[in-house]
Order: structure tokens, then sequence, then C-alpha cells
């Protein structure tokens, strides 16, 4: 097993490559009671048209797959379903798709090894019927209908659709009511029999583990499988523009929501250059609206803003783009104060004593962390899944420097590539 | 265990859980004062106000640079209810000082800081900064009004409301807009005094606390040593609920514009059975706890009617509320299947099984409580609360010794109080 420690961080975590393709993490944590396991494939909603391996067909399959495919996993032959055999247990199991990957997982103090018994052989035993594929048919359409009303995810979906003209980022994780009228049993099955091949599976483990013994424990419970070649996946065209620079729709709520979106065009393919970028991004992101800057203290009191925005940098092999969003009465001034922050420091330069101060807090931000098995084991999976390793974010912090952080502000914050996305009440 | 309580004055408490589970401490100093109309909108202002400022640091951006300085500590502050009282709530988050890059004296730092926020206020002319209380003021409001935006905490406040109308519990933390106007800079500080004066005052400090002497640091701030022993007021939860006479259930219908139904129910319980919120525990596993339970397999699993469907246990209101997300159509029959649920739980049809599931759920969740900070530090305040004290490893007992008799007993006292239905 390949070792990574950290020494500030006081962690380990030991990375195993298995013979069938898989790759298997485990962060001990012998101070903790809970464990955690969480089991991904790299197979998310933006992966709409891929080759399969084995057979060479192409595949273009409707959106909402990888979701729905999540759904249908807990249903076992004999009738039970995993979910509640996990439950009965006293283990707090779940799943969950991304736009890049779909993960199960449960937290537990007690029975893990029984736990990882169900998981593991209900990810490998695919069980599919056009009777229990109609019947979820009706549970995830009240699942769209819940995000439907949900401002907040319309918000970001808008904002996505300001950016992106063809992308599959633009397709909702959980489809349309209309696309999943369209799911049958084969579509189920030839996406599993592709991206459920242990070759493109993560495991992480973490708590009170030994890792050789956890190590074997896992492949006790790995059913025999030939390695697949690549699965090639097919994606549109990456383009340079944006779609559209302002969306606005109407729903009921109390307050504007706005989303301010900027397009990175750059190439991310150099991973240890993308977490450092990652890192001088949340500088930035701090700097130009954080608490302490002069921008949120203006709006805050001009009662234009309630709270500091989200922040987020997201990114994938296919998109990048950066999400400042929340509330305001007036979304335009919020949008404006954020350009001039930006000219601001385009001009002058970052301000040494404010520069050093967000990087102190930014660090302090990356080992918090480290508190609990959940964050821990999801964070590594999903960072893994990008080809980054968690702990870069603590190894890569003191090469973001200053002046490296400028050439980052002048790459990513263009005004050409800067969108808003806001939903107002209905009047 | 791992959990010391100690008394600094009369009404004024600290509370040291001692863990090597984090990378953090916490600290949490709680304000607990009884709900009521006439208070609840100024407390929550209250609220608001002391973190824009205090007579060392004038302004917010200045205390967020502070705690940018310290490697991004975190403070927060909010509002509470729990039972009969409103509390409220400030936490102070610090990575511990074995994490620093360099060395730096944290704890210190983040003492002081809290206490001048809590109890140092900026005062000008007898009252607070106006201009700070006349934007939060506008904050607040918006806060109130914001409360229509997430439909499922909407409909859940809402069933909440007219379950307690006319009592504490059924008034909403954050307040009234129509309150708002009466609130001055004067009226604020005064009422801010009183309470200073009156209320129950806990303070928690959880992590690896060999490092430093956090009591002695605590007990020596200049702010603390100004506080007054007191009686406090506030009020105690108890472990049976006041009888209610049974009636019809209530039925209120809201519509507003939205795709999905949103169904919330609210259960009340008159039994006085020992234990009772132990017991009402595993009523509320089996019925709607988790994915074993009633409510999920025949709600959701066996007739699709909703994506979500389940119950939450308000303990210090021995209150049950069942919540689902529903196709608007579906209100009948999954109104008749929620209802047929608690029939037959009621009647005895539950298994042995059922049991056992259910106090795995529980015993689970009180097993994780030790694995997070803020967690362990709200368990033990809700032992301080209650008349009496439960240990993590008592709760696990008590638990365990509930029978299906004791489930069945609990059921009979349990009826209907409230339907609420959010629609278009």
């Amino acid at each position: 097993m390949e070792i990574k420690e950290s020494l500030k961080l006081k962690e380990k975590e030991y990375i195993e490559k298995l013979d069938n393709g898989m790759t298997v993490i485990i962060i001990p944590k012998p101070e903790l009671d809970k464990k955690y396991v969480i089991w991904g494939t790299h197979f998310g909603s933006i992966d709409n048209r891929f080759i399969m391996p084995n057979s060479g067909e192409e595949v273009f399959i409707p959106d909402g797959v990888a979701h729905f495919l999540e759904h249908k996993m807990f249903e076992q032959p004999n009738g039970t379903n995993s979910l509640d055999t996990l439950m009965a247990l006293g283990l707090d199991a779940n799943a969950y798709t991304t736009n890049d990957h779909t993960a199960y997982l449960f937290e537990c103090t007690d029975h893990f090894y029984e736990g990882l018994d169900e998981l593991m052989d209900y990810v490998q035993h695919p069980y599919f019927t056009d009777e229990n594929v109609e019947k979820e048919k009706g549970i995830i359409a009240q699942e769209i209908k819940m995000y439907d009303d949900e401002p907040g995810w319309r918000l970001y979906m808008n904002a996505m659709d300001c950016m992106y003209k063809k992308n599959p980022i633009k397709i909702d994780i959980a489809g349309s009511v209309e696309s999943i009228s369209k799911i049958t049993p084969d579509v189920l099955y030839k996406c599993y029999n592709t991206f459920y091949n242990p070759s493109n599976m993560i495991m992480v483990v973490c708590g009170n583990f030994n890792p050789e013994e956890i190590l074997g424990e896992i492949k006790k419970r790995l059913l025999p499988h030939e390695q697949q070649g690549e699965i090639k996946r097919i994606y549109p065209d990456k383009e340079k523009e944006i779609n559209k620079p302002y969306i606005e729709m109407e729903m009921e709520v109390s307050l504007p929501l706005f989303a301010i979106g900027f397009k990175d065009i750059e190439d991310n393919s150099n991973k240890e250059e993308l977490v450092k970028k990652h890192i001088a991004i949340e500088i930035l992101l701090n700097m130009i609206i954080g608490k302490s800057s002069d921008e949120y203290k203006e709006l805050y009191e001009k009662g234009m803003l309630l709270a500091e925005p989200d922040m987020d940098y997201e990114f994938s092999d296919e998109y990048a783009h950066i999400v400042i969003s929340g509330q305001s009465n007036n979304p335009d001034k919020v949008k404006e104060k954020v350009e001039e922050a930006i000219n601001n420091f385009i001009e002058n330069g970052l301000d040494d004593e404010h520069f050093n101060r967000i990087r102190k807090k930014v660090y302090g931000d990356y080992v918090v962390e480290y508190n609990n098995v959940g964050n821990i084991a999801r964070m590594f999976l999903s960072d893994k899944m990008k080809g980054i390793n968690s702990f870069d974010y603590i190894e890569k912090y003191n090469e973001v420097t200053k002046e490296y952080t400028e050439t980052v502000l002048k790459n990513v914050f263009k005004k050409d590539n800067m969108v808003m996305s806001v939903i107002k009440g209905k009047k | 265990m791992n959990y010391i309580k100690k008394e600094v004055k009369q009404g004024i408490s600290l509370h040291n859980i001692n863990t090597n589970k984090f990378k953090t401490n916490l600290y949490a100093v709680f304000l607990a004062t009884p709900l009521n109309r006439e208070n609840v909108t100024k407390n929550a202002l209250l609220t608001a106000v002391l973190r824009r400022g205090t007579k060392n640091i004038k302004s917010q951006d200045l205390i967020s640079k502070k705690l940018e300085e310290m490697y991004g500590a975190s403070f927060d502050c909010g509002i509470e209810k729990t039972g009969d009282n409103q509390i409220i709530k400030f936490y102070l988050e610090t990575i511990n000082e074995a994490f620093l890059p360099e060395k730096d004296e944290l704890d210190k730092k983040c003492i002081e800081l809290l206490f001048d926020i809590i109890l140092n206020p900026l005062v000008e002319n007898d009252g607070f900064k106006p201009e700070y209380v006349e934007s939060e003021k506008e904050k607040l409001k918006q806060i109130i009004e914001g409360k229509i935006d997430n439909k499922r905490a909407y409909s859940f406040e809402r069933c909440i409301e007219e379950m307690f109308k006319n009592e504490p519990y059924g008034l909403y933390k954050f307040g009234y807009v129509e309150d708002l106007d009466k609130i001055t800079p004067q009226n604020l500080y005064e009422h801010y005094q009183e309470l200073i004066k009156k209320c129950k005052i806990d303070i928690f400090v959880s992590g690896n606390l060999k490092e430093n002497d956090m009591n002695s640091l605590i007990e020596n701030n200049a702010e603390i040593k100004r506080l007054e022993a007191r009686a406090p007021e506030y009020i105690e939860n108890k472990e049976n609920s006041d009888k209610i006479p049974v009636r019809k259930e209530n039925i209120v219908e809201e519509k507003m514009q939205v795709g999905q139904g949103n169904l919330v129910i609210g259960l009340s319980s008159n039994s006085q059975i020992e234990n009772e919120k132990f017991v009402m525990s595993v009523y509320n596993a089996i019925l709607g706890g988790g994915a074993n339970s009633k409510l999920f397999q025949n709600v959701r699993e066996k007739n699709s009617l909703a994506y979500t469907a389940g119950s939450t246990f308000r303990r210090q209101k021995n209150t049950i509320f069942i919540r689902c997300g529903i196709e608007i159509e579906n209100y009948q029959k999954a109104l008749d299947t929620i209802k047929e649920q608690i029939e037959d739980i009621k009647n005895g049809k539950f298994t042995e099984d059922d049991i056992e599931n259910a106090k795995k759920l529980i015993i689970a969740s009180v097993k994780g409580i030790s694995s997070e900070q803020d967690t362990e530090i709200t368990y033990y305040y809700g032992q301080e609360l209650s008349d009496t004290f439960t240990t993590i490893e008592d709760y696990v007992t008590k638990i365990n010794n509930v029978t299906k008799e004791n489930i069945e007993e609990v059921a009979k006292e349990i009826w209907i109080n409230t339907v609420y239905f959010l629609r278009d």
C-alpha cells in the first residue's frame, strides 16, 4: 500500500490499487467511534453519451439515468430493499448522485462488517425489472418536483444555462419527468455494466481501522471481475464563450436570489496546478466579497446583503466555474461591487496584510474539514474522482504566493466570462 | 465521563467536555429565558445587534478581521426554541493550537473575544448604536418574511404555530414584523441589561483542554467577574407532558404557488407513563424514523405517494410531527394511509423486529453524539435544561428497556392534533 502522510494535519492516508483496477483509500482515525465507508463510481449526470468498452456500442441515454440507477440499486431480487436492511442494523445509510459521480455509503458506530456485507452485496447485484423501474418513476417524479420548487436550485441551474451553451452540466441531475419516463431496465443494465466495473470505482473508508485488515475484508467481498478497457465518454466540444450574460426568473420568494458566475476557460489538466489555483481562488473570493471586505461591509450596512454570500469554485474535466450566490434586494448593486473590487485588485495589486490574513483563514478552513469521518471520506472520494489528493490542499498551501494569486485573478475573474442569474419574487 | 460541570456563580455554570477527537476547540455560551410574545422579537434582534460591535472592537468588519487573523476562527450566534424557553446561542470555533503552522495563543484570544461580544456591547446614549439597531431591524424583517421561501420548513413551522396557538411554543423564534416598530436602541438596551441580570447562563468548552487552563481563563475574565449571581428565570423541561383534552383534529389548508403539496401532521400524547420520552422516541422511530418505518414503507415504497415521508419527535414538547411531500391530488390517499399506520400501532400491529430496528436507529444516533462537537454540547445542554440528568450510557439503557407493552400504552394516548396542508 502506498502511504501518504500530512505532518501538519497529523493524518495518514493508505492507498491501494487492486488487481481489478479498483482504488481503495483508507484514512485511519483511531480516536473516533464513528466509522464511514463510501463506494463511488465515476458516473454522474454529465455522462450521457459513451462507448461501451466490451461491445464498442455507442450509447446515448436519457437525462437522469445515473440518479435513477442509484435509486434502483437498493432493490433486491428477494423483494427486500438494502437501504432498509442497512437501517435495520442501525446504520445511517444513504446514496447520492452528482455531476461526475454516484456514491453509496453508510456511517455507524457498531455492526460495521455486517453493513459492509450488505453494501458490497447490493452494489454488485443489480436487479431491474419492468415493474420495479415503473414504480420508481413515481417516486423520482416527486423528487424532481421538490427541486423544481426550490428557488436555490433553479437559480443555480439558470446560472449554468448562462455560462454554457452545450455542456452536460446543464442537465438536471435527476432528469425531467419526461426524460425519466424513457428509462428501461435495458438502459440501466447497459450503464451498470459499463460504469460499475471495479476499474471505474473508488472506495474510501475512514474510522478506527487497521489498514491491512480492512483492505483484506474489502478484497474478500469483491466478486471476480475482468478489468475492462477504458470507457470512452463523449461530450460536446468546449466553448470559450458564455451563452448569455443574464437571466431572470420569477418564483415565490420574499427577497431576490442572485448567483454571479465566472466561467473558467483555462486548461486545468495539470491537477497539482489546479489545487494551487483552487486555493488562490478561495483566497480571492474571500478578499472580494468575504465578511471582512469593504464591499461586503458596504452592502451589509445598506441592507443589500443579509449574510456572506456562498462562494464556490466547481470543476471537472468538462467544466470549471465560480459561483457567488446569496439573497439581496438589489442584485445589480452586488454585481457592481464585485466588479469594482476585482478591478481595484487588478489595478492596484493585492494588499499584503489583507492577503496574509485571508491566507491564514483559508488554512484554518482546510484543517476544520478533518473533524468528522463522513466529511473526510466524501472529500477524498470527490477529490480523487477529479484526480486530486485532498492532502495537497495543505501541502501546496505555501506555494500560493501573492504574486501567483494575482495571476489567477487576472486569468479567471474576467468581465467577458461573468454572468448573473436572478430569481425575483412574483409581483 | 469526559464531562464536568462547575458552578461559577449561582445561575452561571461552566461545562467542560474533554475530548481528543477533533482538530478544533469549540466554545458555546447559552442564555436561556422564558419564551413569550413580548420578548421574542427583541431577543432575536438583540442577538443580531450584539455581533455588530463591542466597546473594544467597534464594527463587524473589525470582528471579522480579528477572526480571520485567528486562522479563520468562526463566530456564530443564533436563536433557538427549546421547549418553552428561548435560547440565545453564541459559538466560537477555533483550530486547536496543536495544528497551527506557528505558535499562537488562540484559546486566550477566543475567550476574550467571545465575552467581549456578549457582555461588552457598543453603547451610545444609554442605548445600542442606532445605526446597528436600524439595519438589523431591516434584516430581521427580511428573515421573518423569508419564512415562505423554503416550503418544507415553512409548512413545518406553520403546523407548529397552529398546534400551539396562544402558547409560547407556537411563537416563531425570530419574532414578528409588527413588533419591530416599537423597538428602540434604548428599550432594547434596557431589555438586554435585564436579560443578562436574570437569564440562565451556561458556558461550554469542548476540545483537547490539556494545553491551557480554560477554566481559569474564563473565571478570571473581567466580563465574567462582573456578572452577578442570580436565581435564573427559565422553564425546566419535564418528563411528562401536560394532558390536553382530546378533540377532533384541526385541519388547516393554505394555498401558495407550489408544484408539490406539503403535508404536516402534529400528534399529541396524553400519556403519563414513566420514561415517556424514551417510549415516545421508540414509537416515533417505528412510525417514521427511517427507511424501515411504517410511513416510509407504506407512503413512499408501497404506494409511491411521496419522496419524503417520515416523522420527527420534539422531545421537549412530547410531540411528533409527520412530514410528507406529495402530489396535491393524492392528499386524501396519503392522509388515509398515514392514519392507517397510526391505527396499526395502536392496535399492536407491529413486530419485535420493528421495535429492534427502531431501537438500533436511536441507539446508533445516541452513540454518535460524542463524534460531533456541537451535538455533544447540545446533548449536555438539553440535560441541563431538563428536570433529570441522563448520561449517554443511561440513555441507551432506557431505550433498550422500552417494551412492546409500553409502546402500545403510549400509542393509545396519542391523537392527531393538527393536519396542515400546503397546496396550490
